[in-house]
């Protein structure tokens, strides 16, 4: 029988795991999830990406029962594959020279499963991807999270994950959709910086202009420097947009 | 025309922070600090129902229906006044009403976050909550501390960085601040012995958000002086409650005591309950509200600052016995500010207060967690995995947030106990708190 105190340490260290994944996804999320990112039982769809190049296809949901099923195809061959987290009993794969075909079933206790494989001379990978027995393409996540194709049955050629990676993180989400609103609201956006600018300025004025002797000067370069940044941001949201 | 100056600034003040420069300076620097955080959330959070005020008052805009949401019929009334002039004057706001027309709650939020004028509309939704903001940190001012311009100013200073305040308000977004600026009102006028006018100000505050209910006792029993007075004021209350009853049957065929009775968040007083033999049970914060204000009864000489000790203690019960929605903790937030100059600790122990109900409103999932930034990315934050199903990956999700629930009521519980403990120094001392 366990005792109280190791009951107590048990809850504490899961309440430490907890906290400790928020952190690290919540830093990961600020970070720019420059890599894709899951977590197994908990997030929901497809994730795809390439490492040491290696195709990996996973798929996990948040504990409930799913079925995730498909097919991939290329023009080159798959020479060697691994599976992951496998369970012969639900879960059906069948590898061809240029073509993987798989089934498999996700429960509360089966948070996430898998595949990867080596794939040689090809130009390019067809993945027909279903989440129980339907397509939901905003769940298919390829090389970073939110990635999603465009249609049903879709191909990526081979450098499709280095130029992925070659995306400069303003056109990623969710700093992509941001920039995209504050400057197609443009008037509402410098008013609004300009009035967080004019506060700022007369928070300088109280606390650290007041002490010195060329205060009107001070005061002139603050409200030059809300212009210049002001300009800046409307050129650099120019540019996040182009 | 520097006098005239002066006593505006006086007026807005208070004359002890306006005669006192150093006061007035910090003062003005708080309020600096204090709007540039406030304007810094406005534009890019909220919760879902921010959207369905706004949408209530667009039906009623449409359908020339006042009583269209006839629990809350004044502040949707409100709503609707203003929705009307930010329309005519915003074309943003123009564009986006047939989005807040439309019935289906799902379609019309993916439409109001998606939309390129989402953070101007925020703003301006958000816009009269900061006026109501702004009311509540110039009338708490007045409510405590009298020739005391320092004390005064902590108050001020602890409402303005109140995190509670700038969460509900800036990131929450929710409307409880119109009924709590009504009802600091009516305590300014209980105050200042205008026994009637608290009264019917404080019924008022009733129709705009049921919660100033809870203090209505405390207010009577502060009030009278004499049996005339439990009369006139009874009949204030009785005469109050008949007529706006009677009102909304007439003009909008509806009742509006009867729905508040039956609405959940009337139940939510008898969330907490204790389970006796067959139909028998007592419902705990009933008991314990009953306890509060008879102990108020029977002190002989009331003093404004018990009222708002009790104030405190009602609230802080409130939220540590019964369910609740995050909003509702900002009832607490007036009195606390208050209770806090006098006893430092209670003001560490508001911030355990908000750092623990950042976890237990997880519970209510992605609605009121990551759906909160949607207008930043819609898709990003609609598809991200919420804390939930991370948590329930490794344990009982309402088990780990019931721990930090628990924890919550036991910190509350404990503020409770402090401010009673000023409370029996008040009455020896005519102060209380720390420096006793």
């Amino acid at each position: 029988m366990t005792s109280f105190k190791e009951n107590m340490k048990k809850g504490i260290s899961k309440i430490i795991i907890i906290i400790t994944a928020l952190l690290l996804l919540s830093i990961l999320l600020l970070t720019g999830c420059s890599g894709i990112f899951y977590v197994p039982g908990a997030s929901y769809g497809y994730y795809i990406w390439e490492e040491n190049n290696d195709i990996f296809v996973e798929w996990s949901v948040d504990r409930k029962d799913a079925k995730f099923d498909g097919r991939l195809s290329t023009d080159g061959a798959i020479t060697s594959y691994k599976l992951k987290e496998w369970e012969e009993a639900n879960d059906i794969i069948s590898i061809g020279e240029n073509s993987i075909d798989f089934s498999a079933t996700l429960a509360s206790r089966d948070y996430s499963d898998g595949f990867s494989f080596s794939v040689q001379d090809y130009t390019y990978l067809e993945f027909d991807l279903k989440i129980n027995d339907g397509y939901d393409l905003s769940r298919i996540n390829l090389g970073s999270f939110l990635e999603n194709p465009e249609n049903t049955i879709f191909r990526i050629g081979k450098s499709y994950f280095d130029q992925l990676k070659m995306r400069p993180w303003y056109q990623k989400h969710p700093f992509s959709e941001f920039f995209h609103k504050l400057f197609s609201n443009k008037y509402f956006t410098f008013l609004h910086i300009f009035v967080l600018g004019i506060i700022i300025i007369e928070i300088l004025r109280v606390t650290i202009f007041s002490r010195r002797k060329r205060k009107l000067f001070l005061m002139m370069l603050s409200y030059a420097g809300l212009a210049v940044i002001e300009v800046a941001i409307y050129f650099l949201l120019k540019f996040f947009n182009s | 025309m520097k006098r005239f100056f002066e006593k505006i600034g006086s007026s807005i003040v208070t004359k002890e922070v306006f005669e006192d420069k150093k006061s007035l300076r910090s003062l003005y620097r708080y309020f600096l600090i204090g709007l540039l955080i406030r304007l810094g959330f406005l534009p890019f959070f909220f919760q879902r129902d921010l959207l369905s005020t706004y949408q209530r008052a667009a039906e009623t805009i449409n359908t020339g229906n006042f009583g269209f949401d006839n629990i809350q019929i004044f502040t949707n009334i409100i709503h609707s006044a203003y929705l009307v002039i930010i329309r005519l004057i915003f074309p943003a706001i123009n564009q986006l009403f047939p989005v807040l027309l439309e019935k289906d709650t799902w379609t019309s939020w993916i439409g109001f976050i998606s939309n390129n004028n989402v953070f101007t509309a925020l703003t301006l939704f958000k816009l009269p909550y900061l006026i109501f903001d702004m009311a509540c940190m110039f009338l708490i001012l007045r409510l405590a501390f009298d020739g005391e311009p320092e004390k005064k100013l902590r108050v001020f200073k602890y409402w303005i960085f109140n995190p509670l305040v700038i969460f509900v308000l800036y990131i929450f977004a929710r409307h409880d601040i119109i009924a709590i600026a009504v009802t600091l009102a009516a305590l300014l006028l209980a105050k200042k012995d205008r026994k009637y006018w608290a009264i019917v100000v404080l019924i008022f505050g009733i129709a705009l958000r049921f919660f100033p209910i809870l203090i209505l006792p405390l207010f009577i029993f502060y009030l009278v002086r004499n049996k005339r007075d439990y009369i006139i004021l009874s009949l204030i209350g009785v005469f109050g409650l008949t007529g706006l009853e009677l009102f909304m049957h007439f003009y909008f065929d509806k009742s509006i005591i009867l729905p508040l009775l039956n609405s959940e968040h009337f139940d939510y007083f008898f969330s907490s309950k204790l389970e006796l033999i067959s139909h028998d049970r007592i419902f705990i914060f009933a008991a314990v509200y009953i306890v509060i204000i008879l102990s108020f009864l029977h002190i002989k000489k009331k003093s404004f600052d018990l009222l708002i000790n009790y104030g405190a203690i009602v609230y802080l019960t409130y939220i540590s016995l019964c369910y609740f929605h995050p909003q509702y903790v900002l009832w607490t937030v007036p009195f606390l500010v208050i209770a806090s100059v006098r006893r430092k600790s209670l003001l560490y122990y508001q911030w355990i207060q908000f750092a623990l109900l950042m976890v237990i409103l997880i519970y209510w999932g992605n609605l009121i967690t990551t759906f909160v930034f949607a207008p930043i990315d819609h898709k990003f934050f609609i598809n991200l995995t919420g804390p939930i199903p991370i948590i329930e990956r490794f344990y009982d999700s309402a088990k780990f947030v019931n721990i930090f629930r628990s924890i919550f009521t036991g910190v509350s519980m404990w503020m409770v106990y402090l401010i009673y403990k000023d409370n029996k120094k008040l009455r020896e001392t005519g102060s209380g708190g720390d420096k006793l």
